[in-house]
C-alpha cells in the first residue's frame, strides 16, 4: 500500500517538475534543462560567455548559471580572469568587524594567524589561499584547481555534470567526482592535500608531531622536519603546477617548520591522510609499508610539471 | 567578563599551542539522522519547516533535498538526497572556527554554531565536506542547523523530522541507527543501512552522523 502511494505520488511529482522544467524552469532562458542539460553539459552548443569584467550585474544570473563554463569541458579551459568576470564577489570578500554579540574580530585569533607564515587580519578564505603573500609565494592555485563544475539545479554530479548515461566526468586520477553532494569541490581531491591528518608514525616516529619537534628543532636548526628530510631522506617533493617548489625549499630551509607543517598535519581538518603519489628517490627501500601501499608513483598527469 | 589581560593571556595561550590538533568532544550519545533515499518523495517539506522554524531568507538552506535522476531510457531512475548539518563525530567545521562560535554538545554531541559570536570568516563552509554551513549574504555571518536543540531538549524531534510525510527522515542514537536497533519508520526491516551514498564526501573524513537506506543507483561499491 505504501510503495503504491510512494510510486503514484513521486511519478506525479516527476512528472510535475518535468512539466515545470520545460515550462518556467532553466529551459525558458534559452538554456538547457534537465536530460538535455545533460547532453549539453558533454556537448556545449554554446561558446561560453566572455567575461565581463566590471559587469557582473548585466548578466542574467538564472541563465549564467547554465552557462557552457560551468560544466565540462569548457571549465578545463577557463581562465581565472574568466571565472572572476562575474564572480568579482570573491575578492571582496572580507570578515565582519565584530560578531553581532559584538565579538571584535581583532580580539580573537584564527590559527593561521599563531603560524610564522602568515601576518595580519584575518581575511576571506580565497585571499588567504590565492592572493596572500605567502600563497603567493609557495603555491600557485587557480579556480579550477578545485571548482571542477557544478550543478545549478541540483548540487549533484549526478544529473547535469554527467555525459549524460550517468557516468561522471572527471579530472582526478582516483575516478573521485568533480565535485560532492551540496559542496562545490571535491574535499578529498582539493582540501584534503593541505588538511589532512599527518601521522607521526608513518615516519616510524611515536607521538605527534608537535611535541616531537620540539627535540629536533633549535635556533639554529628551526625547521625539525629538515632534520631528517634534507639529505636523509631526500624526497622527490612538491613537483605539480600548483606548486612553486623551489620556493618551497627555500622557505623552508631558512624558515621555521611552520612552512611544512602549513600543510603536512598542522591544519589538519580531516581525520584521513591524502594518499600522495610516491616518486622513487634515491635509496629509496625496496619494502613498501602499509600506509603507502597503492598509492600511485606519479601525480596527476594534468598537474604535472613540464620538466617531468 | 575577560579583561584587557585575560585576552593577553588568550592569545598568548593559543600561540604556544599553535601547532597541535585539536581534541574532539566525545560524546555521551551521538545523535544522528537516517534518511530513506528511495522512499522520500522529495517534498521538501522538511527544508521548508527547517526554513520556517529557523526564519531563514531566499538562499541558505539548512536542509537540502536533492533529486537525482539519470539513466538512458528505459533504464532510468530517481531517488532523493536529503542532508543538513551531519552532526560529525569530528566536525572540520569545529576547530576553523576563531572565535568559538561552533561548539559540540557533551550530551548529544549536536554541532551548534552560535551565529552572534560568528564574523563570517566563512572557513567553517570551507571546511565542511558537506556544504552544511550556509552563508547569509545579508547579515555576513554563517549559520547551520543544530538539530532544533531546543525541541530535543523538551523531548521532541526536530522540525524536519516532525515534518516528514512519509517519515522517511528520522533522528535517533548514530550507533543504533547504524546497527539497525534503533526503532524508526525510516528503514523497513529488510532494508540495509549505509554511511554513504554515491557522490556525497567520503565520510572517513570526519565521521558524519547519518545513515541512508540507499537507491540501488546510489550504492556506493
Amino acid at each position: 500500500m505504501r510503495s503504491a502511494l510512494v510510486i503514484s505520488v513521486a511519478s506525479g511529482l516527476f512528472l510535475a517538475i518535468a512539466a515545470l522544467n520545460g515550462a518556467i524552469g532553466p529551459g525558458s532562458f534559452g538554456a538547457p534543462g534537465g536530460a538535455q542539460a545533460a547532453e549539453t553539459a558533454q556537448k556545449p552548443a554554446a561558446k561560453p560567455v566572455a567575461a565581463k569584467p566590471g559587469d557582473p550585474a548585466a548578466v542574467d544570473y538564472l541563465r549564467a548559471q547554465w552557462n557552457p563554463i560551468h560544466f565540462k569541458p569548457a571549465i578545463d579551459k577557463a581562465t581565472d580572469a574568466d571565472c572572476l568576470g562575474c564572480h568579482q564577489e570573491i575578492g571582496k570578500a572580507k570578515p565582519r568587524d565584530a560578531s553581532p554579540a559584538g565579538v571584535k574580530a581583532a580580539d580573537t585569533q584564527a590559527w593561521y594567524q599563531t603560524l610564522d607564515t602568515y601576518e595580519g587580519a584575518q581575511a576571506d578564505f580565497h585571499w588567504r589561499h590565492i592572493s596572500s603573500p605567502f600563497a603567493k609565494q609557495v603555491m600557485n592555485l587557480s579556480c579550477t584547481f578545485c571548482h571542477q563544475g557544478n550543478d545549478p539545479r541540483e548540487e549533484s554530479p549526478h544529473v547535469t555534470a554527467t555525459d549524460g548515461k550517468g557516468a561522471i566526468q572527471t579530472a582526478w586520477e582516483r575516478n573521485e567526482p568533480p565535485f560532492t553532494l551540496r559542496k562545490m569541490v571535491n574535499p578529498s581531491e582539493t582540501c584534503l592535500r593541505c588538511h589532512g591528518a599527518f601521522p607521526a608514525t608513518s615516519m616510524g616516529l611515536e607521538g605527534k608531531w608537535h611535541e616531537l619537534r620540539e627535540g629536533m628543532e633549535s635556533p639554529d636548526a628551526p625547521n625539525g622536519c629538515l632534520t631528517c628530510h634534507a639529505d636523509q631522506f631526500r624526497l622527490v617533493r612538491h613537483q605539480v603546477n600548483y606548486l612553486r617548489p623551489d620556493a618551497i625549499e627555500k622557505l623552508a630551509a631558512a624558515g621555521s617548520s611552520d612552512t611544512c607543517f602549513g600543510c603536512h598535519g598542522g591544519r589538519a581538518w580531516y581525520r584521513i591522510s591524502y594518499p600522495y603519489p610516491r616518486h622513487d628517490w634515491k635509496d629509496m627501500p625496496t619494502e613498501i609499508p602499509d600506509w603507502a601501499k597503492d598509492r600511485p608513483k606519479q601525480s596527476d598527469a594534468r598537474f604535472l610539471t613540464k620538466t617531468k | 567578563m575577560a579583561n584587557t589581560v585575560d585576552k593577553a593571556k588568550i592569545k598568548e595561550a593559543a600561540q604556544a599551542k599553535k601547532r597541535e590538533t585539536y581534541v574532539p568532544v566525545v560524546p555521551d550519545m551521538q545523535l544522528g539522522f537516517i534518511h530513506n533515499n528511495v522512499d522520500c518523495i522529495g517534498c521538501r517539506a522538511c527544508e521548508i519547516a527547517c526554513k520556517d522554524k529557523n526564519g531563514l531568507p531566499p538562499g541558505p538552506r539548512f536542509r537540502r533535498v536533492q533529486y537525482v535522476e539519470g539513466g538512458t531510457y528505459p533504464e532510468v531512475y530517481a531517488y532523493k538526497i536529503n542532508m543538513s548539518c551531519n552532526h560529525c563525530a569530528e566536525p572540520a567545521c569545529l576547530p576553523t572556527c576563531p572565535t568559538g562560535a561552533i561548539f559540540k554538545r557533551q550530551k548529544d554531541g549536536i554541532v551548534d554554531i552560535d551565529s552572534t559570536l560568528c564574523i563570517g570568516c566563512r572557513r567553517c563552509e570551507a571546511a565542511c565536506p558537506f556544504g552544511a554551513p550556509q552563508y547569509n549574504p545579508e547579515l555576513n555571518i554563517v549559520q547551520k542547523c543544530n538539530m532544533c536543540v531546543d525541541e530535543i531538549d523538551a523531548g521532541r524531534k526536530p522540525y524536519c523530522v516532525m515534518g516528514c510525510m512519509m517519515r522517511v527522515l528520522d533522528i535517533g542514537p548514530i550507533d543504533k541507527l547504524r546497527d539497525g536497533t534503533h526503532e524508526t519508520k525510516a528503514r523497513a526491516p529488510h532494508e540495509s543501512i549505509v554511511r554513504q551514498v554515491k557522490n556525497m564526501a567520503d565520510p572517513e573524513l570526519t565521521n558524519p552522523s547519518i545513515v541512508f537506506v540507499a537507491h540501488s543507483k546510489g550504492r556506493v561499491k
